[in-house]
């Protein structure tokens, strides 16, 4: 399952026949077989939290996909965007554009592929140092948002394996006057993941910036990639409450 | 009467035996025009008033109150159920004949002396309207009220009085009027919250050093602090032991939990490892020679 060049697993399907053992930035992870149609799951993170599932299935085989998924979850899932402060300010002088590839961080699902279903079974990052929260605006009306320093990229091979895919960003400057770009805020929610072996990319966003009535704004949509790789699986919270007598979880 | 229910029963006249039976209970009369087939109507028109109520509050619940807020879903709930009654009510006063505008003049009298004696029901039935219409916090906020040193979670602005759950669980009931005239702070309102904690480090250490060493500890271990706004620094006094360093955090509005109770054990674990004193109450004294 490891890739010969680096001791990492790959992103993709992987079968699962007895045991399983994805390796990843530090990140342990190893799906058993404990009986004829049940499986044990067990992960041990960069911050040293284990996690153990049992995982009964109604067939006997069972695969996994290892899966870039967009940076949302860790440490609690709280907010649908994103907030990307550049390392390095961007000048766009009057009537101008711009196209640039960011390094974005990227967190991983693990999904259970079994008799035709596609669960979301458990998701991790691989760099929790770069997963923080910022707030856009004031602390009561703002926004809070999934906060990352990023550098550019070169392009879109640039990414780093299992911890920053590479996203595109336009930045179009309609207004009559030069302006500096050092962050970006953007719901990442409806951005697609796509992967190749250990590396990702992500939709892009266009940012235009312009003249509503008196008052300049950044307008942010989503541009999606045309790629042949992979697209990732949307990850799901499958953690909910269901009432009943004694509550579940 | 045994003979005569026996002809109904098995002779010709089937069905005719309720028609009867109904006719006898119309004439069988209470008070005045009041009959026992009247009152037996207005039973069926009030009961039926009360499943009808019943039902539509609990369809109300199953599809749409899950798409409403809390409270305006209980509101709404409260006014369906308690009007479907009050229209029963109605139809049913209708049925027996009874007159209530003779009842309200009465009622109007009446009223201004029950308002003398309920003052106080009448002033919280008041302010809880009013704190529907206003919604100072909603169903779920953590709130605080500091007149009356109560904190926890608003279960529910009730006709009355309201109800909140306690941090230790307990759940107390504070009327309409004194939850209407308090200060209300709402914990949960804004987006995010700031926690904060006072230390002090001697004299001797360097305080770039003991923010920087703190700041970076805060950084690596404390997930839920906001990077914006970063963590604030201010030394707020030179006290008699000690240099005071205030240290201000953001943090997620709902994780307050992560942020303030363990803020203190990281700034002093951080300056444990980097040898920074946190000193005692100490005094120097000096003895004078003769």
């Amino acid at each position: 399952m490891s890739d010969a060049g680096n001791s990492f697993t790959k992103y993709g399907l992987h079968d699962v026949n007895d045991l399983l053992e994805i390796s990843l930035p530090n990140t342990e992870i190893k799906i058993e077989r404990i009986g004829e149609n049940a499986f044990s799951y067990f992960r041990k993170d960069s911050e040293g939290k284990i996690v153990e599932k049992m995982v009964p299935v109604k067939s006997n085989q069972i695969q996994i996909e290892v899966a870039p998924i967009r940076p949302l979850n860790h440490p609690a899932r709280r907010t649908g965007y994103v907030f990307l402060k550049f390392d390095k300010e961007i000048y766009l002088s009057e009537n101008s554009a711009a196209s640039i590839f960011v390094h974005c961080p990227i967190e991983i699902g693990i999904f259970l592929i079994h008799d035709s279903h596609h669960d979301s079974l458990d998701w991790i990052t691989c760099n929790p140092l770069n997963s923080r929260f910022g707030l856009y605006g004031s602390p009561d009306t703002g926004t809070l948002c999934k906060y990352a320093e990023v550098s550019l990229a070169t392009d879109y091979s640039d990414s780093i394996p299992f911890v920053e895919g590479v996203m595109k960003i336009v930045i179009e400057n309609t207004l009559s006057s030069g302006q500096t770009v050092s962050k970006v805020i953007f719901p990442i929610t409806d951005n697609s993941l796509y992967y190749e072996d250990s590396k990702a990319i992500i939709d892009g966003i266009k940012v235009t910036m312009k003249k509503r009535a008196v008052v300049s704004i950044a307008d942010v949509k989503t541009a999606p990639v045309s790629t042949d790789w992979t697209k990732s699986p949307t990850w799901e919270d499958t953690t909910i409450t269901t009432s009943m007598e004694m509550g579940l979880e | 009467m045994g003979r005569h229910y026996y002809y109904h029963k098995y002779g010709d006249g089937i069905g005719i035996m309720p028609i009867e039976f109904l006719q006898n209970l119309s004439e069988m009369q209470i008070v005045g025009n009041l009959t026992v087939l009247s009152l037996l109507i207005g039973g069926i028109i009030m009961a039926t008033g009360l499943i009808i109520a019943k039902v539509v509050k609990v369809l109300f619940y199953k599809y749409y109150a899950p798409t409403l807020p809390k409270d305006t879903a209980q509101n709404l709930s409260k006014l369906l159920y308690f009007g479907i009654i009050i229209i029963s009510f109605l139809a049913f006063t209708s049925s027996q004949g009874i007159d209530l505008s003779g009842l309200l003049v009465a009622g109007g009298i009446f009223a201004v002396v029950i308002g003398f004696a309920t003052q106080s029901v009448v002033s919280n039935l008041i302010s809880g309207v009013f704190l529907m219409l206003e919604k100072p916090a909603k169903q779920g906020d953590t709130i605080q009220i500091p007149d009356m040193s109560i904190s926890g979670t608003l279960l529910d602005i009730g006709t009355f009085s309201s109800r909140v759950r306690k941090f230790d669980g307990t759940v107390i009931r504070i009327p309409n009027e004194k939850f209407f005239t308090s200060n209300i702070r709402s914990l949960t309102a804004s987006t995010v919250r700031r926690a904060d904690v006072m230390v002090g480090i001697s004299y001797k250490d360097d305080i770039e050093n003991a923010i920087s060493v703190i700041k970076k500890e805060i950084e690596v271990t404390m997930p839920f602090v906001l990077k914006v706004p970063e963590p604030e620094f201010r030394v707020e006094e030179l006290g008699d032991s000690s240099v005071n360093i205030q240290v201000l955090v953001w943090h997620p509005k709902d994780d307050w939990s992560q942020a303030q109770p363990i803020l203190l054990t990281t700034v002093k674990r951080a300056l444990d490892r980097a040898g920074v004193e946190i000193p005692f109450p100490q005094r120097v004294i000096w003895e004078a020679k003769d």
